[in-house]
């Protein structure tokens, strides 16, 4: 490989506004990408707080014969009841961790949830 | 016979992780049952939860709040709509509870009933059920020893040990080897009794020396049938821990084995037990044995076994749980048709008392060819959670005979390699360089032996 070409071509590619530099010959074949070529990472932050399923069952938006309804949007403060999840012998309580507004809600009233499953995400 | 009632699965939740949960989905795979497998958060990339049909998460990764979880358990099968639990071994297998709780939940429990768990699961239950069977158990004074307690040793036959009757984890514990020194191990054993518990009564049991740990497979239908299989000698084990185990037993000579199986039966049949288990000997090396106790599930070891008849145990467990009757004749069952032996590969450091090394498997490459068998749930790259026990694969090595069998396995693991954590690979090569264990001549004391003589050699260089 000539590396005085590769030199030569890199010192070119930088006077021009070209990203990308492929060139193939025969069995030859020199490509060579600019940092501008690459893709700009991704950074994403989530603002959310999320609140999972403390064990697995069958979730349920309030007790038997109460009516609890929760609506994206609506603000929270901590410790609201978020509806329970309801096991084999047990039933867990669901509250809100944090104070905020309620962005997703991903449970469904009598579904049921795995451990650890995120069932709303809050907005602090 | 009674009326048989068949209901075929359709779903099985195994309740259980590791290799034991993959030994049980193949056979389910096998039969056209579907399998779902339950999981901790640290399980989530265990190849479990890969090879099940389904797979649930239960709880966060210590065992108390998942693996041993009943209500998250029984609710994971509720959901998925398992008609049956199969509880491996380790965990809940032998929990009455857990059986009673799957049962109540309207699925069946793959295992014995919650009765005869409780009833074998206590020793003393468990014994006074072996001698009403006519099965020998360890010779003792049946109770408190009074003042003729001399002729009551004597009658027993020495050497004896002497027990606290409030005792336990081994406190007021006095071997006596000879009627001589009776009167003055008797006063210290009361005196140490006494100290230790409040209570000077003690009681005699027969000691048996270098016992070797004899154990009978046996399969028991609902109908009453039972057949019991060749037995398997685990006296490769060190504090209790089986590290190595063979089939048929080197010491065991086939009139014997006709005994340890009939004592076998015997006992299964009169504890109504149904399923699969296993009836523990300690065997005296006048080859006289005594029962121990029952293991009212499947056993690690049972690739041993499976090897040596040619059965698929946890079939037949969930065939016997489906309602059917047993097919397999005790002949069969106790065909001997090959030597088998199981190495336990555990990711410890042998040469650091054992002390058990979790981390990241960097290379995986388990031995193969003829005769070899390797139940394991690694795989390159998987990293081995510290919550649960160290064992990593089951090397299981057929042959035809004994002496082939030690050669094989010499090979199967000289070609076994792991990196990234230590493995008891290295110790299964010095056993197998081991003099007794090569002559045959094991006892559950040999490995403590083994290690005793190793740590001389290194204190003399």
């Amino acid at each position: 490989m000539d590396t005085k070409l590769v030199t030569d071509i890199t010192r070119w590619l930088k006077t021009t506004d070209l990203a990308e530099f492929c060139y193939q010959k025969d069995h030859n074949c020199i490509e060579i990408k600019t940092r501008d070529a690459l893709p700009a990472p991704v950074v994403s932050e989530c603002h959310l707080t999320a609140v999972t399923a403390p064990a697995i069952g069958f979730y349920h938006a309030a007790q038997k014969g109460k009516n609890l309804v929760l609506k994206e949007g609506q603000v929270l403060k901590e410790g609201d009841a978020l509806g329970l999840i309801e096991s084999a012998a047990k039933k867990h309580t669901l509250t809100a961790p944090v104070a905020g507004t309620l962005r997703i809600i991903s449970a469904e009233d009598g579904k049921p949830v795995e451990f650890g499953q995120p069932l709303f995400f809050i907005e602090p | 016979m009674a009326h048989v009632t068949i209901t075929p699965f359709k779903k099985v939740l195994i309740a259980n992780r590791g290799e034991i949960a993959l030994r049980v989905i193949r056979t389910l795979k096998e039969m056209g049952i579907k399998s779902v497998a339950i999981y901790s958060e640290a399980d989530r990339s265990s190849l479990h939860v890969r090879m099940a049909d389904e797979a649930v998460c239960i709880g966060a990764a210590p065992s108390s709040m998942s693996y041993l979880n009943i209500d998250a358990i029984v609710t994971a099968g509720k959901i998925t709509g398992a008609d049956a639990v199969h509880p491996g071994y380790g965990f809940l297998s032998e929990n009455a509870d857990f059986a009673d709780a799957v049962t109540k939940a309207g699925m069946v429990f793959i295992g014995p009933t919650a009765e005869a768990i409780n009833l074998l699961g206590v020793k003393s239950t468990a014994r006074e059920i072996a001698v009403k069977g006519g099965v020998a158990i360890t010779p003792g004074s049946d109770g408190v020893v009074g003042k003729n307690f001399r002729e009551v040793a004597k009658k027993i036959g020495y050497p004896i040990m002497i027990k606290a009757s409030l005792g336990g984890g081994g406190k007021g514990m006095r071997a006596c080897m000879e009627e001589k020194d009776l009167e003055r191990m008797m006063k210290t054993a009361q005196a140490e009794a006494k100290a230790n518990f409040g209570d000077d009564r003690v009681y005699f049991e027969k000691l048996v020396l270098n016992p070797r740990h004899i154990e009978v497979q046996v399969a028991a239908d609902n109908y009453g049938n039972a057949v019991a299989f060749a037995e398997r000698d685990c006296s490769m084990q060190r504090r209790h821990q089986k590290l190595l185990e063979e089939s048929p037993s080197p010491f065991v000579t086939p009139a014997v084995r006709k005994k340890l199986q009939e004592a076998a039966v015997k006992l299964v049949k009169a504890a109504k037990y149904r399923g699969v288990g296993t009836v523990e000997f300690l065997m005296a090396p006048t080859k006289e044995f005594y029962f121990m106790e029952v293991n009212t599930r499947l056993q690690v070891e049972h690739p041993v076994t499976e090897a040596v008849c040619g059965q698929d145990l946890v079939k037949m467990q969930i065939e016997i749980a489906q309602g059917q009757p047993l097919t397999l004749t005790q002949a069969e069952a106790g065909a001997v048709r090959c030597h088998a032996v199981e190495h336990r590969i555990n990711a410890e450091d042998s040469d650091r008392n054992f002390t058990p090394c979790p981390g990241t498997i960097e290379e995986w490459i388990p031995s193969g060819g003829l005769g070899i068998r390797v139940d394991s749930h690694m795989y390159t790259g998987y990293t081995i959670p510290s919550y649960y026990d160290s064992l990593i694969a089951k090397l299981i090595v057929t042959a035809p005979d004994r002496e082939k069998l030690l050669a094989r396995s010499r090979r199967a693991l000289g070609e076994f390699v792991v990196s990234g954590v230590k493995t008891t690979i290295p110790f299964h090569q010095k056993i197998l360089a081991q003099a007794d264990f090569i002559a045959g001549n094991t006892d559950t004391g040999l490995i403590e032996r083994m290690l005793a003589a190793e740590k001389k050699d290194e204190g003399e260089k």
